[in-house]
């Protein structure tokens, strides 16, 4: 059977639609065969698919053939079953008859012979070519298609149908479709039910040793393929699994050594799509096929089979999964295959189902998770393309341009080498390419890490190379291996310093002659390279390959075209990371190029992924790629902020050497020509908090200090140019916050620095640190984060979430001192006192406090005298007061006061205590004493005195407390003067009353009375109370009195000066009272005079005596009014007497004062009367008056301008108001009409 | 035991809050970035993953040619993912070795000065884990 495989192949491909013969025994096909071709492809025939369900085929293509065609007569019966896909579906019989008479004798036997073979299935077309206008014929036709029903339909199966040239009844065609469907569908399920049977009975033998898988395969593949052509793709697709599945399963059998096949020419080219790549007769091994070959075509198939079922997803899914277990198939036979046989096949293999795959896709047919899945595949397919093109250009020398990224590490580190079974060796005549070799090996410096950063590079290969291939070589022995490492360096990591030592060395190695014998000694880099690349030429067949392995720009491009598409998939599949790591790839070879630009924006995508996620080891290898581009392109704020993210890498990550080197960049930068300031975020390098515990509480305008804890990430001492740092109130955010400033230069060193700032006043609230900024040089830096107070390491995400501690309060304003006065008794007026003032702290402190005192008008400052300060418990102590009456002195502090300014003793901050100053009240008045008659009593405002008292206090003495504060002075006495007897001859008895206005006891030594003009002292003393009186205590708010004798004296000429003068009471006092109390004996101003000699105190006060008024020359009197009244508009007379009571003068004056309003005056109203100058004389002065309003008026008065009112006795006195009634009714007015 | 072994605990920001080399193998000096990078890459695999299924263990999401990454999602804190990339075949003692990390976990995130999704840095749980490796991979 396996002979026929050719035939086979041929017979498939010829023929791939369903043939449909036609028995034209009327001659009729040529008329008819225009409609019939019309009808194809068929539309929605239905049809049973293996499991025998009916499935619609949307379009299913046929042929119609003639059974007289050649292309059926020529088959040998034989063939028929084997290839019975190929044979006609359905027959059609095309007959037409006219006649009656010739259907039963001539058709009728014909058409029993040509239907006879039931395994055709058959139905007949009858013809009519009547035309409808003749009815003879019409009817005929009808006659003889009625008779052909009756003879070939049965009921179970209508076998008939008419078709009338002329006129087609509508339903033919339909009917036509519907038949000949009906007749494939019934064929196909006879052959498929054939197949079956016969591939059952051949699995059952399949594991006898007469099984022959190639039979198997015509079967199963004839059965695939009758599905195909009839558009039942799925069900031919499961036959090819299934067929696959067989394969693998009988491929293997243990004991039976099979070739594996893939040792031709071209066989690296993956024929995976391809099923027509080799014949399959080629391919047959035994009864079965090789495997190389063999599952490439199966696969194919089933390709082909999904493409037009339109699932290119599976294709990528099944293709990505068949290449990479094919793969491990040739590994299996890789010492058999040719040189690379296997990355070579993967790469074709891969590239084939890309270009395929992605052909066939079109965009938003299929789900979006189908759509990201192809797209994941077809990533994968590109990056495994990579990994093994990558593995190829290593092998022939590339490696040195190779990235070595984690990602490429990652994929070639643990991939193995090739492994054949002898390494290639050198072709004879390649000493050229040997030499261009060496010296590309020599050119290509692995690329400096940017910083000088001297971290061992990631492998890109397994194992070494050189150690490898000269391993495989059948003539070395491992004990080589040291003469394999003296003359090169391993694997093209040249140090600089031997780098001519072994320059010259290759040299004197790679003369020409000396190839043949080296099969003996080690190859050398560079001629490995050439071997391989040489056995590579012979591998691959495929001339895009070759080119893209020729030279290096080629290899660039290639490999560029296949990470862009693994990117570009890995993306739009949603794998970022996978997409993103491969951007970075693409980036090294843009920056190879000299493509910054492009190399930055790929770099700062990856760092990103990185960082985004806190993957710091692979960011470290990232970084700096991207700080060297982005110091090439001169992006100075990118650049910085690279480094300080690489400075804020875990430290762990690199030397201490490499960071200091990413310090001194970011110094060197700040510190060069800018253009303008750059800003950068140093959030994860420098970080700060506040100090532990509770935070730094302030009153109200206090300023502070606030010291902070800063963790500097720098690897060294970095000088901060300035600092400020913004604290934000938790109460209130959208107030500007005020940074607090630090202008001078800070040091910062590694680690933990405690810094102290200024705090200037705040607002009363609560405040936490909110950002941290600076400048170093002339880059501004800004750091938001806080650390909790551990390293800077732990700077987790979460910190952000964390509600921060407060780190400074400032209290709402609240009185923080207190200024009394000690006491409130009133004070001795112009004597020098002490005022104490109680200055009381309230929980603050006032050290440094300065008092500002300031008097008001009529008091000073004894400045001569210094201010005393002692503790207030002290003052409120019995025992120390009473120590203090003792005159002992206890704490008590003497305090200088300078410009009314008093500095406060340290001691004195915290506690309550009482300042003393020394004061005087002046009054120039005299006081005033009262007597019954002029009962003048002091205001007490005149003692009032104002001191004005500022406290300065605080951290720089910004708070301030002002108070005013009244003090109250007095006399020590308030004197009240009472004539207590008074006798004829002119001696008045004066008893003083001296009222104690002090809270203090009060001794009087000696009182005596200076006498006003006019009076004078009885007797011949100078008036003072007998002496054996005093000394006099007068208790506090207690009065005592003294008696005075005087008499009224003789004005004389001198005296009459002094008659205006006030009379003056002296009293000689002493006062014995204490400060804390009230009134107290005056400072000693001058301190040097002992206590004992304690001065009396003057005490003077005016008193007011008044000359008896004894002495009216005339006597005034108002004569009574009319008892009538007084009418307005009526006359009267009012009359005044003037009677002399003295010897005065001759002419008197006088004068009436009336108002005009209320009166109208006859007479003189001035004028001067003559009165005899005798004793008793009287006149009378009589004014004639109208008074013109009525009710109450002041009557006119009469005065007497050049007599002194003292001289004048009115006696009685004239009325006030004397009553005006209305005028009386008059008649006259009144006169009747 | 496994002779490389990186084990990884990924927060649900795909932050990894943990890592340790397990593996008996002289550590190479550059294998931690290369299991690093397997163990990030297969993130991709994981959330596509942590969907569709309610498995907590998860066999083989990826392999990287000897390499294999098992996964163990953690319920209790959302996604969070225990990871192990290894070359070990025991896989009865893989699981055993991520239930009782897990309950380490577990012990952590009760640990009240423990932020969940920070760095776990405790040296008590690091021990733990080495002694677990040692035990099960």
């Amino acid at each position: 059977m396996a002979n026929f495989l050719a035939q086979f192949q041929t017979i498939k491909s010829s023929s791939d639609h369903i043939v449909i013969s036609v028995e034209d025994v009327s001659g009729l096909w040529p008329t008819v065969k225009k409609g019939f071709e019309e009808r194809l492809p068929f539309k929605r025939a239905c049809l049973n698919n293996k499991t025998r369900n009916s499935v619609f085929v949307e379009n299913l293509p046929a042929e119609f053939i003639l059974t007289t065609d050649a292309r059926l007569r020529s088959r040998f019966p034989h063939e028929q079953y084997l290839f019975w896909f190929r044979e006609p579906y359905a027959t059609i019989i095309l007959v037409t008859c006219e006649d009656l008479d010739e259907f039963k004798t001539i058709l009728k036997p014909r058409l029993k012979l040509i239907v006879q073979n039931d395994e055709r299935e058959w139905f007949i077309v009858f013809v009519s070519r009547a035309h409808p206008s003749n009815d003879q014929a019409t009817k005929m036709a009808k006659k003889v298609y009625s008779k052909l029903e009756v003879d070939f339909s049965s009921r179970k199966r209508e076998r008939c149908c008419k078709l009338d040239i002329h006129s087609p009844e509508a339903n033919f065609w339909e009917d036509l479709d519907f038949k000949i469907v009906e007749s494939i569908r019934n064929t196909l399920d006879r052959r498929v039910q054939f197949y079956e049977d016969e591939l059952r009975k051949l699995s059952e033998q399949r594991f006898m040793p007469v099984w022959n898988f190639c039979n198997f395969f015509i079967l199963k593949e004839s059965l695939a393929f009758i599905f195909e052509m009839a558009q039942l793709h799925e069900d031919a697709l499961r036959e090819y699994d299934e067929l696959e599945l067989c394969y693998s399963e009988t491929v293997n059998v243990p004991g039976k050594q099979r070739d594996f096949g893939g040792l031709e020419r071209g066989d690296e080219q993956a024929a995976l799509l391809n099923s027509g790549n080799k014949p399959l007769n080629e391919i047959v091994q035994d009864d079965s096929f090789r495997e190389f070959e063999f599952r490439q075509y199966l696969f194919a198939c089933q390709s082909k089979l999904l493409f037009k079922l339109n699932r290119p997803y599976e294709v990528a899914s099944r293709g990505y999964s068949f290449i990479i277990s094919f793969s491990k198939s040739l590994t299996s036979y890789e010492s058999i295959l040719p040189f690379c046989m296997r990355e070579v096949w993967v790469v074709t293999a891969s590239l084939a189902l890309i270009g395929a795959t992605s052909s066939h896709y079109k965009e938003g047919l299929v789900a979006l998770d189908v759509e990201k899945e192809f797209h994941r595949l077809e990533g994968d397919l590109y990056s495994l393309c990579r990994l093994k093109f990558m593995r190829l250009a290593y092998m022939v020398g590339y490696g040195t341009y190779l990235e070595r990224s984690p990602v490429n590490s990652a994929s070639l580190s643990m991939l193995p080498w090739p492994k054949p079974a002898v390494w290639p060796s050198i072709p004879p005549d390649a000493s050229s390419e040997v030499l261009a070799k060496e010296k590309m090996i020599l050119q290509a410096s692995p690329r400096p890490k940017h910083f000088g950063i001297q971290r061992k590079q990631l492998p890109l290969e397994p194992s070494i190379l050189l150690r490898e291939a000269n391993r495989r070589r059948a003539s070395l022995s491992a004990g080589n291996m040291l003469e394999i490492f003296d003359g090169r360096p391993i694997d093209g990591v040249v140090s600089p310093s031997n780098k001519p030592h072994t320059a010259a060395m290759v040299r004197t190695n790679s003369i020409p002659g000396n190839f043949e014998s080296s099969i003996d000694r080690p190859m050398r880099l560079a001629e490995i390279y050439v071997a391989a690349e040489h056995a590579l030429r012979n591998t691959i067949s495929n001339p895009d390959l070759l080119k893209s392995l020729s030279s290096l720009e080629e290899f660039e491009q290639k490999y560029l075209e296949l990470t862009k598409g693994a990117a570009d998939n890995y993306h739009r599949s949603w794998w970022k990371r996978h997409g993103v790591v491969l951007d970075g790839e693409i980036a090294a070879v843009s920056f190879g190029h000299g493509n910054f630009d492009l190399a930055a924006k790929s770099y700062e995508k990856v760092c990103a992924l990185y960082a985004g996620e806190g993957w710091h080891d692979l960011l470290a290898e990232v970084l700096p790629n991207l700080a060297e581009c982005q110091k090439i392109l001169n992006d100075e704020a990118g650049y910085l902020s690279s480094c300080v993210r690489l400075l804020s890498l875990d430290k762990g990550l690199f030397l201490n050497k490499e960071r200091q080197a990413f310090q001194s960049e970011v110094v060197r930068l700040a510190h060069s020509e800018m253009k303008q300031p750059v800003p950068l975020d140093v959030s994860s390098l420098i970080t700060f908090s506040g100090n532990m515990g509770p935070p730094v509480k302030l009153c109200d305008g206090d300023p502070g200090t606030l010291s902070v804890n800063i963790w500097s990430g720098f690897p060294d001492d970095i000088t901060l140019d300035s600092l400020h740092l913004t604290l934000t109130a938790t109460f209130n955010t959208d107030e500007g916050v005020k940074a607090l400033k630090s202008s001078t230069p800070i040091v910062l060193n590694p680690g933990k620095n405690t810094i102290t700032l200024a705090l200037p006043p705040q607002k009363p609230g609560s405040y936490v640190l909110g950002v941290l900024t600076g400048q170093i040089g002339k880059l501004k830096f800004r750091s938001h984060s806080f650390s909790k107070g551990g390293p800077a390491e732990s700077d987790d995400f979460m910190s952000y979430e964390k509600p921060v501690r407060p780190i400074l309060k400032v209290f709402n304003p609240r009185p923080l001192v207190d200024l009394t006065a000690a006491i409130s008794s009133a004070l001795l007026i112009n004597e020098p006192q002490w005022i104490g003032i109680i200055v009381r702290p309230i929980d603050y402190s006032l050290k440094g406090a300065v008092l500002h005192i300031d008097t008001g008008p009529g008091l000073k400052i004894e400045e001569s005298h210094a201010i005393e300060m002692e503790s207030h418990t002290d003052v409120m102590d019995k025992t120390t007061m009473e120590n203090r009456s003792l005159g002992k002195k206890n704490n008590c502090h003497s305090l200088k006061i300078e410009d009314g300014q008093v500095e406060f003793p340290d001691w004195a901050s915290e506690t309550n205590s009482v300042m003393w100053i020394p004061v005087r009240a002046v009054s120039d008045q005299l006081p005033r004493g009262s007597s019954s008659v002029d009962s003048h009593k002091r205001n007490i405002v005149d003692g009032m005195r104002t001191i004005a008292l500022k406290l300065e206090f605080g951290m720089s003495h910004n708070q301030i407390f002002d108070r005013t504060m009244a003090v109250h002075f007095t006399d020590p006495f308030h004197v009240s003067t009472r004539v207590a007897d008074k006798r004829n001859d002119g001696t008045l008895l004066l008893q003083v009353t001296l009222h104690s206005q002090v809270n203090a006891m009060l001794t009087v030594n000696d009182a005596w009375i200076d006498l006003q003009g006019g009076f004078v002292h009885t007797g011949k003393g100078d008036g003072r109370p007998t002496s054996g009186f005093f000394p006099l205590a007068i208790a506090s708010t207690t009065r005592a009195g003294i008696l005075f004798s005087i008499r009224i004296g003789k004005v004389s000429g001198d005296e009459a000066n002094r008659l205006d003068a006030d009379t003056i009471l002296n009293i000689k006092y002493r006062i014995s009272g204490h400060r804390t109390r009230g009134a107290h004996p005056p400072v000693k101003v001058d301190s040097t005079k002992s206590d004992d000699t304690e001065q009396d105190l003057t005490f003077r006060s005016a008193l007011v005596f008044q000359r008896p008024v004894l002495d009216p020359c005339l006597a005034v009197g108002f004569l009574p009014l009319p008892s009538s009244g007084l009418r307005v508009g009526q006359l009267v007379t009012m009359k005044w007497r003037i009677e002399r009571l003295k010897n005065f003068k001759d002419e008197v004056l006088y004068e009436v004062n009336a108002n005009n309003v209320n009166w109208m005056i006859a007479g003189r109203k001035r004028g001067h009367i003559s009165l005899s100058p005798e004793q008793g004389s009287r006149v009378v002065i009589s004014i004639l008056c109208i008074p013109l309003v009525a009710g109450y008026v002041q009557p006119p008065q009469l005065g007497l301008p050049d007599i002194k009112e003292a001289n004048i006795s009115c006696n009685p006195a004239g009325p006030h108001l004397v009553c005006v009634l209305p005028a009386a009714l008059s008649s006259s007015f009144c006169v009747p009409a | 035991m496994a002779t490389t072994a990186c084990f990884i605990i990924v927060s649900r920001n795909d932050i990894p809050i943990y890592e340790a080399e397990v593996g008996s193998t002289v550590k190479r000096e550059d294998a931690a970035h290369l299991h690093q990078f397997i163990l990030h890459a297969a993130q991709d695999i994981v959330q596509d993953l942590a969907w569709t299924t309610s498995a907590m263990f998860l066999k083989a999401i990826d392999r990287f040619n000897d390499l294999v990454v098992k996964l163990f999602l953690n319920l209790v804190s959302i996604h969070t993912r225990l990871m192990l990339l290894h070359d070990s075949r025991n896989d009865d003692g893989i699981k055993s070795f991520f239930q009782e990390v897990h309950e380490l976990y577990i012990k952590t995130l009760l640990n009240p000065l423990y932020l969940p999704g920070s760095r776990i840095t405790s040296s008590h749980f690091d021990t733990k884990v080495r002694a677990l490796a040692r035990k099960y991979l």
